[in-house]
């Protein structure tokens, strides 16, 4: 085991090395063309990549750096626009629709739709890019991700190669539960997080005991044919039936809670218009709060908030198309460079200096080494806390502090563990019934947020909603989405 | 014929260049933001440009509008729109008419300027700063009317969520941001009535209450009038900031809240579909053209020069 | 007794009865101290404690009163000042531009020898009737004149307003006899130099007020920074309190000052730091509006009545 620990790490250390060399001899090359043909001296490409996060403070002078670095790989540099968690989906839809110039763009299931996006025509696809110019790319990256991020038998992004399955967990600020000695080993369910939550809340009045934005919802066992949509389907497989999620069991006891826990003030009266909780993680006043995990998530966080995060599951591990399509880039459309943002995105997806400047700033600045493969983040990373998911192949980053030497091993285990959805693969095509989709993703808006944050009682809020639901067209996209379902089984089968 | 027109033209030039600036303006900001009103019928899609986009999506016909007429989103904005502005016209009135009478019978002169400068300070306010003070009384857990409410023994009301009481409140905020500095209008008119009226109807012996009745009322009905008219003509236009900063954007509120301007921009953000929310804003435009001109048209009958045209 | 009966004789016969004279002011002072009293209670919640906040909410006597909100605020006050400046700088520019576009678009129309006048009167007075709306707008600004993440969004898409070329024209007309750009005609000064010798100072008053409109107009803007600009050097301050208003992070994210320590954020009063906010947005509105009320009223009654 520790002999593959240091081989993995010399392996690392001899790539970084190349890469340097190489990057020199680039360099060279460049200056020695330039005076022949005229193209080493070409206007270097500006690309501009739009991503999910909080905006951070040096985004520019980081690119500043890598736009050094890239411009001597690839000719090209590098423009990054960040726009923040809540925002992300509405914006770049704005963004996108009105023709924003951008060539790389961040997509998921959850965060600007993939699947219906693609299909929209907002992404280029890729198939012969990757051929050309990917090639890094199709060799390091789990073949899961790639055949899982195809819509109708095409590549339109390239997925970041992390943790495959969707592990949903409970996470805690562990000075409050050291605080006040709160047991978290029994907790699992919704439910069982009452008892801590009542704690708290005698006790710490400044501090908001469950927290949460406007997209929180509970987490029920389906699986959503399009994330945050309310069609789904059971995650058991028992029957391939597609459900309006709102009118599940399941949902409406966990909608139930989340009221109770509202009214008792766990929750804060604005978490269904709150875009951001960041102001509780930089302060440290919440108690907990769900996300989703991957192997030694705990120290990724305590790492960024200063202070220390434990989890417990809340879920099973489940690979899902939300979470294979949890975290891609995809090109434009509209870019106007697609080959170089190729070459960039190949370079980001195997290239360990690129990848870990784009992920952890300047090292001295943002970082320091502890050795060849750990990092201690500095006091100026708060100003570079970048979130690693969505940037790229993760496999090729540092650890951090007190990670164990072999955390990618444990991804891969992770990753071979994780139980298929029985909708995986499944990608539901909405144009069919546009109309009603646009329709019930506004009844969306009405009521989506406060029913899942516990705002309102669910009591006469459901079946209103159930019914708003129903008169924006909901029947027939189930329908719609039944009848794809079914043709997707027999053909699978 | 052309020599004409060009000695013309060369007549007017410099006139011309002075409307030039303007009249660029117009077309940048007015006429092909009209011309654009034809993605209404595209499926628009973002392809090389302004011109290509427009002319190259694809043509749907009245499909984009169907989204607001198959479900009662079209009823509820427009019932909405139109209910909030007819509050607002008629209570203003009866308010801002009032209060002008009020500050127009106070015996301290003085007394009355300060009275109308702190009453001035909310029409100076952004509706996003009233948003902030709407919230301070308003929110769950530490607002200021909560805290009296538990003070009678009344549970905290979940303001924010709670569609019930938003009308009430929309149009209290909107009266008390308005009516101070509307009243200035009336109050300009009342001081411009001939005294010797009131005096001939005090030695009549006319109560207080008959002089308003019989003499201020109708002397102020021609403004009245108008200004009623003028604002008729933009009742299918809500105030945006009113409706999206007081109520700070609210899911569940969207059933009173909700009037067309926000549902324009809500659909635009949620669901990015150009055509459908340029649908939408034309639906109101078009709509919105046929009160104005009738409005216009009424206040024109009765005083050409207040006329838009 | 000789002062009460001085006052009843200088009490004009047709004023109103004492009972009444005080009821009224009741009513007025109620009126008044509800239009002034949320500005008051929103400055008190920024120097009342965090803690205090946290665990009575807003009251109008905090339990415990405190600066630390803008303390905070002056630690990272660059984020502040900036919006700052680009408010001040779009309002001035703003301003300047749509008086000098609609001052020569409004005299040139008022003139009679001005052979085109109906069709740009009509122009002009169309766009109040009929309008693309708010996304054809958009997609104008963005897609055709490129003005997203643009100073320049903030500014053009408020400068002109035909409302105010017919209140100028009118002015105009009525305002500016015939003999005076006769008499420049005269002289021998070409139209230009009419306009700015003669007219532009006669018209001082009626450009005052218009140009105070905008002022406020811009200052009060946050709707056009709402669809344009994501560059949070560009953010105007009306805007920016919007975007504090579920999280302090804009703030920052967005100073410079990188003194302000971990622990600094992690102690950040951030409810009345929000609301100091707030009151530093209006602080010049209060002290301004005051002197330019009466240009206000002015305005609103040439504009309405048109006299």
């Amino acid at each position: 085991m520790s002999k593959l620990k240091k081989r993995a790490g010399l392996a690392l250390a001899a790539t970084t090395a190349l890469s340097v060399v190489l990057s020199g001899c680039g360099g060279n090359n460049n200056e020695a063309s330039g005076s022949g043909s005229g193209s080493g001296s070409e206007k270097p490409v500006e690309l501009i990549w739009y991503t999910i996060g909080t905006p951070q403070k040096d985004v520019d002078t980081v690119m500043a750096e890598v736009s050094k670095y890239t411009q001597e790989k690839i000719n090209a540099t590098i423009k990054m626009k960040m726009i923040d968690w809540g925002d992300y989906q509405q914006k770049m839809q704005v963004l996108v629709a009105s023709g924003e110039p951008m060539d790389i763009l961040f997509t998921s299931a959850g965060g600007f739709d993939y699947v219906q996006n693609a299909r929209k025509g907002a992404f280029l696809e890729l198939d012969e890019l990757l051929d050309k110019y990917g090639q890094g790319i199709k060799d390091t990256i789990d073949p899961g991700f790639l055949s899982g991020s195809k819509v109708d038998g095409h590549n339109y992004g390239i997925p970041a190669n992390k943790e495959l399955p969707q592990l949903e967990v409970w996470r805690f600020n562990k000075n409050l539960v050291d605080k006040y000695q709160l047991d978290t080993s029994g907790i699992r369910t919704l439910e069982s997080l009452e008892p801590l939550l009542k704690t708290i809340k005698e006790k710490e009045s400044e501090v908001t005991p469950f927290g949460m934005d406007k997209n929180f919802v509970p987490y029920v066992p389906y699986d959503y044919l399009v994330t945050n949509m309310p069609m789904a389907v059971k995650l058991d497989g028992s029957d391939m039936k597609v459900v309006n999620i709102l009118e599940t069991d399941e949902m409406k006891s966990a909608l139930e809670t989340m009221h109770k826990y509202y009214m008792a003030g766990y929750i804060a009266p604005e978490a269904a218009t709150t875009g951001s909780t960041s102001d509780l993680t930089t302060s440290g006043k919440w108690l907990l709060d769900r996300a989703q995990t991957q192997p030694l998530a705990e120290n990724l966080w305590s790492a960024s908030y200063g202070y220390p995060v434990t989890t417990t599951p809340a879920s099973d591990a489940i690979i899902t198309n939300t979470s294979v399509q949890g975290s891609i880039m995809a090109i434009s459309a509209n870019s106007e460079h697609p080959e170089k943002a190729m070459e960039f995105l190949n370079l980001l997806n195997t290239d360990p200096v690129l990848r870990n400047m784009v992920d952890s700033g300047i090292e001295g600045t943002h970082y320091e080494k502890i050795d060849d493969l750990h990092i201690k983040n500095l006091d100026a990373s708060q100003n570079y806390n970048m979130p690693s998911y969505s940037l790229g192949n993760n496999m090729l980053l540092y650890l951090n502090e007190g990670d164990p030497d072999d955390k990618w091993d444990q991804f891969k285990k992770f990753n071979s563990e994780g139980k298929a959805s029985p909708i995986l693969g499944f990608n539901f095509d909405s144009t069919k019934v546009a109309t009603e989709m646009t329709a019930v993703q506004n009844v969306k808006e009405q009521f989506w947020a406060s029913l899942m944050t516990g705002t309102v009682d669910p009591a006469t809020f459901l079946p209103k909603a159930i019914d708003e639901f129903k008169k924006a067209g909901m029947d027939k996209v189930i329908a719609e989405a039944q009848s794809q379902l079914d043709a997707w089984v027999a053909a699978n089968k | 014929m052309a020599g004409s027109f060009f000695r013309r033209f060369n007549r007017n030039k410099v006139l011309l260049l002075m409307v030039l600036p303007g009249a660029l303006w117009f077309l940048f900001f007015s006429y092909l933001p009209l011309f654009g009103t034809i993605a209404a019928f595209k499926e628009y899609r973002f392809r090389g440009g302004f011109w290509n986009s427009l002319i190259n999506s694809k043509f749907v016909g009245w499909d984009n509008f169907k989204f607001l007429f198959n479900t009662d989103a079209a009823f509820t904005i427009t019932r909405n729109t139109l209910l909030y502005n007819i509050a607002f016209i008629f209570l203003g009135l009866v308010f801002s008419v009032g209060l002008a009478i009020l500050l127009s019978e106070l015996v301290n002169k003085r007394l009355a300027k300060l009275y109308q400068t702190s009453m001035f300070l909310p029409y100076f306010l952004s509706w996003v700063i009233v948003g902030y003070f709407a919230f301070s009384f308003l929110s769950m857990d530490r607002g200021l009317l909560n805290h009296i409410l538990g003070y009678f023994g009344v549970d905290s009301m979940q303001w924010y969520s709670d569609p019930t009481y938003w009308p009430y409140i929309l149009i209290f905020v909107y009266l008390w941001k308005s009516i101070g500095y509307s009243s200035v209008v009336y109050l300009a008119s009342i001081l411009g009535i001939d005294r010797s009226l009131y005096e001939a109807a005090m030695i009549d012996g006319a109560s207080k209450l008959q002089q308003v009745r019989n003499i201020t009322l109708p002397l102020l009905k021609p403004i009245i009038i108008i200004m009623t008219l003028l604002a008729v003509g933009k009742i299918f236009y809500a105030d945006f900031g009113l409706f999206y900063n007081v109520p700070r954007d609210s899911g569940t509120l969207y059933s009173v809240t909700n009037v067309i301007d926000t549902y324009v921009y809500r659909g635009f953000k949620v669901t990015g579909e150009i055509g459908m929310s340029t649908a939408a804003g034309l639906y109101q435009s078009v709509v919105g053209f046929v009160l104005v001109m009738v409005s216009n048209f009424a206040v024109r009958k009765l005083d050409k020069d207040s006329a838009l045209f | 007794m000789s002062t009460a009966t001085a006052t009843k004789k200088k009490r004009d016969f047709h004023q109103i009865t004492k009972g009444w004279n005080v009821l009224f002011n009741i009513l007025a002072t109620l009126f008044s101290f509800l239009c002034v009293f949320p500005f008051v209670f929103v400055l008190i919640i920024s120097f009342t404690d965090e803690k205090a906040l946290a665990t009575n909410g807003y009251r109008i006597i905090p339990e415990k009163w405190s600066f630390e909100a803008y303390e905070y605020i002056f630690q990272t006050g660059d984020t502040l000042l900036r919006s700052y400046g680009v408010t001040i700088l779009v309002t001035v520019v703003g301003t300047l531009v749509s008086l000098v576009m609609i001052a020569l678009y409004a005299y040139a129309v008022s003139r009679k020898s001005f052979a085109y006048r109906r069709f740009f009167n009509l122009f002009a007075v169309f766009t109040m009737l009929f309008n693309g709306g708010m996304i054809p707008t958009y997609i104008v600004v963005t897609q055709l004149l490129h003005l997203k993440d643009n100073i320049w969004a903030l500014i053009l898409p408020m400068a002109m307003n035909a409302f105010y070329i017919m209140i100028l024209r009118t002015f105009y007309i009525t305002g500016i006899p015939d003999a005076i750009i006769e008499s420049g005609k005269i002289d021998g000064a070409g139209e230009f130099k009419i306009f700015i010798r003669l007219v532009l100072p006669l018209s001082l008053p009626g450009l005052a007020t218009i140009g105070l409109f905008s002022t406020l107009g811009y200052w009060n803007d946050w709707f056009n920074a709402l669809l344009y600009i994501e560059n949070p050097n560009l953010v105007p301050l009306q805007s920016m309190l919007m975007r504090i208003e579920s999280s302090m992070q804009f703030i920052q994210q967005n100073s410079l000052n990188s003194a302000v320590s971990l622990e600094a954020l992690a102690s950040m009063p951030q409810d009345t730091a929000r609301m100091a906010m707030v009151v530093l947005a209006t602080l010049p509105i209060i002290f301004a509006y005051p002197f330019f009320q009466r240009y206000f009223v002015q305005g609103l009654t040439v504009g309405s009545v048109k006299e």
